[in-house]
C-alpha cells in the first residue's frame, strides 16, 4: 500500500492550503470590514473561473501523461463556444442542443489532433500547434468579429437542473476529476495511458495498442475543452472568437504544477485540477493587493519554476 | 594495503544506495600496463565500481589511487581529464554528429571560441588509420554498424591520451570478425603501455586478452588472481558463489518431430530486411535461429510479432491465419517475444515490476479494470516462480540488476501462456547464473509444449539450447542443421558462405 507521504498530490494540497493561508493573513482587512479575499462569495468565485481552466486540464494531464502535449485547449474553447453561442443566439436553437454541438466540435478538433499525431506522425507539439491555429481562424471567421450575447438571451434565469448557474462549472469540474481520476487509476485504459507515455516502444512490445490509446487521448482532450469552451460561454454571457486566449500555457502548467512529467509516464488529473486551483487563488487574490497588479504574471511563473523545482528535490530524496 | 603501487589502486571503496550495499568494501590493484579483467555476476557491483571510476559516482568510503596519486573524480570530465576513458556497452555516440564530432564533443578544438574543424578532422584520420579504422572523419555516426560505433568510442578515448582504458562487455554486439579487429586494437593499446581494464562475461575473451582476473560477487572483492593460474571452471565457481549444475541437455524428452507445427511461416518477406522465409515451428520443438548481424534474424521475429507489416506471405499459430497488423493480434494469437533490447523495448520504468508483469496478459484478455489485490499475488507469483531478485512487487524495474530485469521480461510473456515463443538475443549481457536459469525456463516452456524459436548470435548457446538450428544470411533462410550436423564449423560456414547451388 502506499504511504501517506508518498501520495503525490497531497503536495499539492499543501501549496494550496499554504496559498489560501497567505492571502487570508496578508489581505486581513483593518476593522470591522469583512474579509475581501476570505468570505463565500470569493471563494465560489474562484471555483467557478479555475473550473473553466480545470475541465480542460483534465484532458490535457492525461495528453502529458501518455507522453504527448496538447497546445490546442485555449483555442478549442473559443470554437466549440463560439459555435454554441451562434447557433443558440442566431439560429434560434435550444440551448441544450446548441451546446451540444459546440462540445462535439471540440472533439472533432481533438480527432483532427489525434489523426495527425498517429497517421501523419506529426510531433504532438506541432500538430496541435496547427491545430490551435485552425481552430482559433475558425472562431474568427464565424463570429466575423462581432460577439454572440448569450446573457440577455438566457435573462439571468437559467437554473440548470435547478441547481445556481454558478454551482455548474465547479460541479462539472469535480466530477470529472473523480471520474478521470478512477479511470486512470484503476482501469486497464489508464494503466495503457501511462504504459504509453513511461516507453512507447516497450507498450508497443507488450501488445497495447498504442494507436488507439494516442487517439483516444487527444479525442478526450479536444472533447473537454469544448465542454469547457461551452461552460465559459455560458459563465461569461458572451460567445466570441477571442475566448480563453493563452489559457493552453495555464492549462499545462496546471498539470505540471500538479505532478506530470512532460516527458510522460507520471502525472494525476486530481493533480492538474489542484493546480488550476493555485493559480485560480493567485488570479484572484494578486490584483486585490495594492500596486501588485504589474507584478501578476511574473509571480505566477515563479511559482511554476519553484513548485516544479521542490517536487523534484522531493521525488529525488523519495528514491 | 599500503599506497606504495604504481598502478590503479582501488582502497576500501565503499557504495550504497539506500539500503542496497553496492559495494562493500572493494580492494584491489591493477598493474600499470597490463590487461586486467572484472568480472562478476550482473548486480556483483562492476557497474558501480566503474561508474566510481568514470567520475559519475563518488564513493561512501574508500579511495581510488592511480600512480600512488589520489584521484578525486567528481565528473566524467574530469576522469577523462586524468587519462581515464570509457567504453561503454550502451553506446553514448551522438548519432546526429560526425565521427570527428564524436570524437571531439565536449572537449572540442578551439582558438578563440571557433572550432578548430581542420585541425580536428586531421587528428581524427590519424587515430583512425591507428585502429585501422576505415570510415571517414565526416561520416555521420548513426551510417556506422555497431562495431564502429563501439571503436569510435576507443578512438575517442585515445583522442584524449588515456592511460586507462575502461572497456564494459565491449563485444556484446559484436560479431566474431569484429571483435577479433577489437581484440587486435586492444593487443596495440597494451603493447604501447595502456593499462586495460576490461569487464565481460564471456570468459574466452577474457582468457584471450587479460592477464590477470579479479572476480567481484555481492558488492565484495573474492579474489585477483593470474589468468595462467586458474581455469574457467575455477572463475565461474568464484563469480557464482557455488557450482552450477550440469547441463541440461537430454533431461528434456527429445522432440519427436510428428506433431503439426504450432508456427508456420510461408513465403515471408519484408524488404529490405528479408525475403521468402518459410519455417515451422513444433509444439515442444526448441529451433534456433542463428545468423550474424545483419542477417535479418531480429527482423524477422519482429515482422512475425506483428510490430511490421510484411511485404509478402502468411504467418499461422496453429494452422489459424494470424493478422499480421499489430503485437496485439499477435500476442493474442498466441505469440510472445521476448525482444532483444530489454531497455528500450522490454520495461516500463514509469511503472513498478507488478505492472510490467501482468501488462501482456491483463493487455490480451482484453480486461478493463485493474484488479490490484489480485495482480500482486499474480506478481509474486511470478518473482517467486522465476526467481527474480527484487524487493518486492511494487519496486521499479531500475532497481533491479540486468540478468533479474531479463528475468522480468522473460516472465511477463510466459504468464500469458503463449503457444509460440519468440526470444531474441535472450541472454545478451547477462551474467552465467540467469543465463543458465534463462535456458532452464525455455526449456520448461517447450516441454509445456510451446514452440520456441530462439534468435542468438552466442553459437555455442544455440547449439545447446536448440534441436533444430536455422541459419539466416544477408535476409534468407541458407539452410538447417539438426543433431550432430549442427557443430561451430558447419553452421558458421552457412552463416557467412555463399551456398552453391
Amino acid at each position: 500500500m502506499k504511504k501517506l507521504w508518498q501520495i503525490r498530490e497531497l503536495s499539492t494540497v499543501a501549496i494550496l492550503v499554504f496559498e489560501v493561508l497567505f492571502f487570508t493573513w496578508w489581505l486581513w482587512p483593518d476593522g470591522s470590514r469583512s474579509h475581501p479575499f476570505l468570505n463565500a462569495s470569493n471563494g465560489l468565485l474562484i471555483l467557478k473561473y479555475s473550473a473553466i481552466y480545470g475541465i480542460a486540464a483534465v484532458g490535457a494531464a492525461i495528453v502529458i501523461i501518455s507522453g504527448g502535449v496538447d497546445l490546442s485547449p485555449g483555442a478549442v474553447m473559443a470554437l466549440a463556444g463560439v459555435v454554441g453561442a451562434q447557433l443558440f443566439v442566431v439560429q434560434g436553437w435550444p440551448l441544450g442542443p446548441a451546446m451540444t454541438i459546440g462540445v462535439l466540435v471540440g472533439l472533432a478538433a481533438g480527432l483532427m489532433s489525434a489523426a495527425l499525431v498517429v497517421l501523419v506522425k506529426l510531433p504532438p507539439f506541432i500538430a496541435t500547434l496547427g491545430v490551435m491555429g485552425i481552430t482559433r481562424g475558425l472562431a474568427f471567421i464565424i463570429t466575423e468579429g462581432q460577439y454572440f450575447d448569450v446573457s440577455s438571451k438566457l435573462l439571468g434565469g437559467w437554473r440548470p437542473l435547478g441547481l445556481p448557474a454558478d454551482w455548474v462549472a465547479p460541479l462539472i469540474m469535480l466530477a470529472l476529476a473523480i471520474v478521470f481520476h478512477v479511470l486512470m487509476t484503476t482501469f486497464q485504459w489508464g494503466r495503457a495511458v501511462f504504459a504509453v507515455g513511461g516507453n512507447e516502444t516497450a507498450a508497443l512490445f507488450s501488445g497495447i495498442a498504442v494507436t488507439r490509446v494516442k487517439t483516444s487521448v487527444y479525442a478526450l482532450s479536444g472533447l473537454l475543452a469544448g465542454l469547457s469552451g461551452v461552460v465559459l460561454v455560458l459563465v461569461q454571457g458572451q460567445g466570441k472568437a477571442d475566448l480563453a486566449n493563452g489559457y493552453e500555457l495555464d492549462i499545462i502548467a496546471s498539470s505540471v504544477v500538479g505532478g506530470a512529467s512532460l516527458a510522460g509516464g507520471r502525472g494525476s488529473v486530481i493533480g492538474a485540477v489542484l493546480g488550476t486551483l493555485i493559480f485560480g487563488v493567485l488570479r484572484n487574490a494578486l490584483p486585490q493587493i495594492p500596486g501588485a497588479t504589474y507584478y501578476d504574471r511574473l509571480i505566477v511563473g515563479l511559482v511554476v519554476i519553484v513548485i516544479v523545482v521542490m517536487d523534484q528535490l522531493l521525488l529525488k530524496r523519495r528514491s | 594495503m599500503a599506497a606504495t603501487s604504481n598502478g590503479l589502486q582501488f582502497t576500501d571503496v565503499r557504495k550504497s544506495f539506500g539500503a542496497v550495499k553496492a559495494l562493500r568494501g572493494v580492494t584491489f590493484t591493477v598493474v600499470q600496463g597490463e590487461a586486467h579483467a572484472l568480472m562478476g555476476e550482473n548486480g556483483a557491483g562492476k557497474s558501480t565500481l566503474l561508474k566510481v571510476l568514470a567520475g559519475i559516482l563518488q564513493p561512501d568510503e574508500g579511495a581510488v589511487h592511480w600512480r600512488g596519486e589520489r584521484l578525486h573524480l567528481r565528473s566524467p570530465r574530469e576522469a577523462l581529464e586524468r587519462g581515464i576513458g570509457m567504453v561503454y556497452q550502451e553506446m553514448l555516440s551522438f548519432p546526429n554528429l560526425t565521427v570527428t564530432g564524436n570524437i571531439f564533443a565536449g572537449r572540442e578544438l578551439t582558438r578563440g571560441g571557433r572550432l578548430r574543424q581542420a585541425e580536428m578532422r586531421e587528428r581524427t584520420e590519424a587515430i583512425l588509420a591507428e585502429l585501422h579504422l576505415d570510415v571517414s572523419p565526416d561520416a555521420p555516426a548513426d551510417s556506422l554498424s555497431v562495431a564502429h560505433r563501439q571503436l569510435l568510442q576507443v578512438a575517442r578515448a585515445l583522442a584524449f591520451k588515456c592511460q586507462i582504458l575502461v572497456l564494459d562487455e565491449p563485444t556484446t554486439s559484436l560479431t566474431d570478425g569484429e571483435a577479433d579487429h577489437l581484440f587486435a586494437v586492444l593487443e596495440r593499446l597494451k603493447a604501447a603501455g595502456v593499462t586495460l581494464l576490461y569487464v565481460s562475461h564471456r570468459l574466452p575473451e577474457v582468457f584471450r586478452l587479460c592477464d590477470r582476473i579479479t572476480v567481484l560477487r555481492d558488492g565484495a572483492h573474492v579474489e585477483t588472481c593470474e589468468r595462467r593460474a586458474v581455469t574457467a571452471d575455477h572463475v565461474v565457481r568464484a563469480m557464482v558463489g557455488r557450482e552450477l549444475p550440469p547441463r541440461a541437455t537430454g533431461e528434456r524428452a527429445s522432440w519427436s518431430g510428428t506433431a503439426k507445427p504450432i508456427l508456420s511461416v510461408e513465403s515471408l518477406a519484408r524488404r529490405p530486411y528479408f525475403t521468402n522465409v518459410t519455417l515451422s515451428v513444433s509444439p515442444g520443438e526448441i529451433v534456433g535461429l542463428f545468423g550474424l548481424v545483419g542477417s535479418g534474424r531480429s527482423e524477422l521475429l519482429e515482422t512475425i510479432f506483428g510490430l511490421f507489416a510484411p511485404d509478402a506471405g502468411t504467418i499461422r499459430v496453429a494452422g489459424e491465419l494470424v493478422p499480421a497488423s499489430s503485437p496485439r493480434a499477435a500476442a493474442r494469437a498466441g505469440i510472445a517475444l521476448v525482444p532483444e533490447e530489454r531497455q528500450r523495448q522490454g520495461l516500463l520504468f514509469n511503472m513498478t515490476i507488478r505492472h510490467n508483469l501482468v501488462l501482456p496478459d491483463r493487455t490480451i484478455k482484453g480486461d478493463v479494470l485493474v484488479r490490484a489485490g489480485a495482480e500482486r499475488r499474480e506478481a509474486q507469483q511470478l518473482v517467486d516462480t522465476f526467481r527474480i531478485k527484487a524487493a518486492g512487487v511494487e519496486v521499479p524495474p531500475d532497481s533491479l540488476s540486468g540478468g533479474n530485469q531479463q528475468k522480468v521480461v522473460v516472465a511477463k510473456w510466459l504468464a500469458t501462456s503463449p503457444k509460440v515463443l519468440l526470444l531474441d538475443e535472450p541472454t545478451k549481457g547477462v551474467d552465467v547464473g540467469a543465463k543458465f536459469e534463462i535456458h532452464e525456463i525455455v526449456r520448461r516452456e517447450a516441454g509445456r509444449g510451446a514452440g520456441c524459436l530462439v534468435a542468438s548470435s552466442d553459437l555455442p548457446e544455440v547449439l545447446a539450447l536448440a534441436d533444430r538450428i536455422l541459419v539466416m544470411r544477408e535476409g534468407h533462410v541458407q539452410g538447417q542443421l539438426a543433431g550432430a550436423e549442427a557443430t561451430e564449423e558447419s553452421v558458421m560456414h552457412l552463416a557467412t558462405h555463399e551456398v552453391a547451388s
